[in-house]
């Protein structure tokens, strides 16, 4: 009698990835605003600014994909930006202190990861809310980064520096008989690569690995994971450092696009993973959530911001806009928690 | 029979347990024992301290003095992990699941089983936990839905299934039949026979004489955090009982009832 009857309708997928009609209306929100923008300016449609926008998602969804774990343990994680600034500001001293830029970069990612180790450790040893740790969190990091670097801009840090973020896979350039290169195939971007590998390890660990079932189970029930024997402390520790390490990622891809580094760069960018995270399904108040669903909420924050700045709409009013996207989406999430 | 059992070594003692809250005296000095293959009921009214006193002993709260020895040997239960180490399995009255996974998730929630690739062996977890649950409940469907959605029945079965498909040698059962219905009910009283028939030490709590009379081989009774006594069930009625639950004491000129020795 050993379980035929599940055998026979056996679905692949039964962690609550956020219900496949919210992620689908969050891919239908996503086509209107493609179809809207289209329409309001004819350079939206353009390969060049499809990849503007790939590049502009890389650095939320990478964000996003560390929020999403985070937002499932039933935590939230504020200071994302902040060591986004504060991981490209240690890459660039050391590049400039003789460090090759991979080593560079590594150590980059290296503190982002140590960031978000001391935001789990405050929030699980120490017993301080998630919203107060990481927010404290944004402020040191933050302030950090402005005290190494005087709040100047560290530039010049050669061509090798800017790969990560201006590089592209299969790009065909050729030769112009004028001299000019041009631009055959743009190429696939390095950070649309690099977003792509991180969603899909970040996806097999949620869904395949025990760690992940540790992050559902911390989220949806602490006390019952914790009496279960799930070492609830460790699998905090480990959102908001894995959390933290991507934010220092999405640093390396940021401040390698501009090929400078910018100690002020990443303000508010938390609001934006988090946003991300929450319209593709993620529940604040933990236990659910999704890779794939963040990915869609990522794209549609960097659709909306690419849209709104073509259309001309000044930086205050896209403010306005997105903290309203920010409120109905959570707004969202309160509703179906309802039900 | 009994009179042989009781002459083995105890699985548990627990010796002077004491759990304040700030004021609260949740448990004042209280001590227990349990030897294998007998069912010793905890008795008490409403925030008498039983729940209190078992997740000391599953290692889900840390008493403030009192000492716990299993098979003789004294133990310190840090945490549920430690418990577990001595075979000892809880349900609680919690029943402390996740709602957001389904069956399988928590049923070998905290012990996931993996495949050779350390990666979520699914296929085994639900194959395992179909046979568990329909063990206890044939009917059991829809194990892959998020608990939430099930009924209280179907979430007490999934508890009970947690606590005995890992082989407990001590099995501390918080009201195991609250939400359960009549057959369910006889179901698990059938599964306790069977496991102190294997030998599994079973601390029950339950507030439902009639299980208790049927399955007890002791019981204790707790009233305002205190032991105020502990019988072999033969010895006491159902008014001695009543009467230590709301009272604390036995009732007037009381005897050892008639039964056995
Ligand atoms: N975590 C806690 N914090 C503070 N007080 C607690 C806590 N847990 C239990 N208590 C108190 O300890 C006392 C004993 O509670 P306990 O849960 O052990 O009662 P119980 O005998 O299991 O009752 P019931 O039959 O209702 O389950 C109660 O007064 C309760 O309010
Ligand atoms: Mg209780």
């Amino acid at each position: 009698m050993a379980g035929n009857a599940p055998e026979k309708r056996r679905q692949r997928r039964f962690l609550p990835e956020g219900s496949s009609l919210h992620k689908l209306s969050a891919i239908v929100t996503l086509v209107v605003l493609i179809i809207a923008f289209s329409f309001t300016s004819p350079a939206f449609l353009s390969v060049n600014n499809g990849l503007t926008i790939l590049l502009q998602t890389s650095v939320i969804g990478l964000l996003a994909i560390g929020m999403t774990m985070v937002i499932i343990t039933g935590g939230i994680d504020l200071s994302v930006g902040s060591i986004l600034a504060l991981a490209g500001v240690i890459a660039g001293l050391t590049i400039k202190m003789g460090l090759p830029v991979l080593p560079a970069m590594g150590l980059g990612v290296l503190t982002g990861a140590a960031c978000g180790f001391v935001n789990g450790m405050v929030i699980a040893k120490m017993r301080i809310t998630p919203f107060v740790a990481t927010l404290g969190m944004m402020l040191i990091a933050r302030g950090i980064a402005l005290q190494l670097t005087g709040a100047a801009p560290i530039s010049r840090l050669g061509d090798a520096f800017g790969v990560l973020g201006n590089g592209a896979l299969f790009r065909v350039v050729e030769m112009q008989a004028n001299g000019f290169p041009k631009v055959i195939f743009p190429g696939i971007p390095y950070p649309a690569i690099l977003l792509l590998v991180m969603a899909v390890l970040g996806w097999y660990l949620l869904q395949k690995r025990q760690i992940g079932r540790h992050i559902f189970s911390v989220g949806s029930n602490e006390e019952a994971a914790r009496l279960s024997g799930v070492n609830v402390d460790r699998t905090k520790i480990w959102a908001y450092t894995a959390s933290g390490a991507l934010a220092g990622l999405a640093g390396m891809v940021l401040m390698s696009r501009l090929v400078t580094v910018q100690p002020n760069e990443g303000v508010m960018y938390e609001l934006d993973a988090i946003a991300a995270s929450v319209i593709g399904g993620a529940s604040l108040m933990g236990g659910v959530g999704s890779i794939s669903g963040s990915m869609i909420g990522a794209f549609i924050i960097g659709v909306l911001r690419n849209g709104l700045n073509m259309a001309g709409t000044s930086a205050f009013i896209q403010m306005i806009i997105i903290g309203i996207v920010v409120i109905a989406a959570v707004y969202i999430d309160q509703i179906r928690n309802k039900n | 029979m009994l009179d042989s059992v009781q002459t083995s070594q105890p699985l548990v003692q627990m010796d002077k347990i004491v759990k304040t809250f700030g004021g609260i005296h949740a448990v004042e000095g209280v001590s227990a024992d349990l030897y294998p293959g007998e069912v010793v009921g905890v008795l008490g009214h409403n925030g008498a301290g039983k729940s209190c006193l078992m997740r000391i002993l599953s290692g889900a709260m840390r008493a403030n003095s009192g000492e716990i020895r299993v098979n003789g040997q004294p133990v310190d239960m840090k945490s549920p992990q430690d418990a577990r180490e001595f075979g000892i399995e809880t349900i609680y009255q919690t029943l402390a699941l996740a709602n957001h996974l389904d069956a399988p998730a928590n049923l070998f929630m905290g012990r996931e089983l993996k495949t050779r690739f350390g990666n979520l062996d699914e296929r085994r977890m639900l194959s395992e936990a179909t046979v568990a649950l329909r063990q206890l409940n044939p009917n059991f469907k829809n194990l892959r839905d998020p608990v939430a959605r099930l009924s209280g029945g179907q979430r007490q079965v999934i508890a009970i299934a947690r606590a005995i498909y890992f082989q407990a040698k001590i099995l501390i059962m918080d009201e195991p039949t609250a939400a359960l219905g009549p057959s369910e009910t006889a179901m698990v009283a059938d599964l306790i026979m069977r496991l102190k028939n294997d030998g599994i030490g079973i601390f029950l709590i339950s507030h439902d004489m009639h299980d208790v009379f049927e399955l007890c081989d002791r019981v204790m009774v707790m009233n305002k955090g205190r032991n105020v006594g502990a019988f072999r069930i033969e010895e006491v009625n159902k008014d001695d009982i009543l009467s230590l639950i709301v009272k604390g004491t036995l009732p007037d000129g009381w005897k050892p009832r008639g039964g056995t020795s």
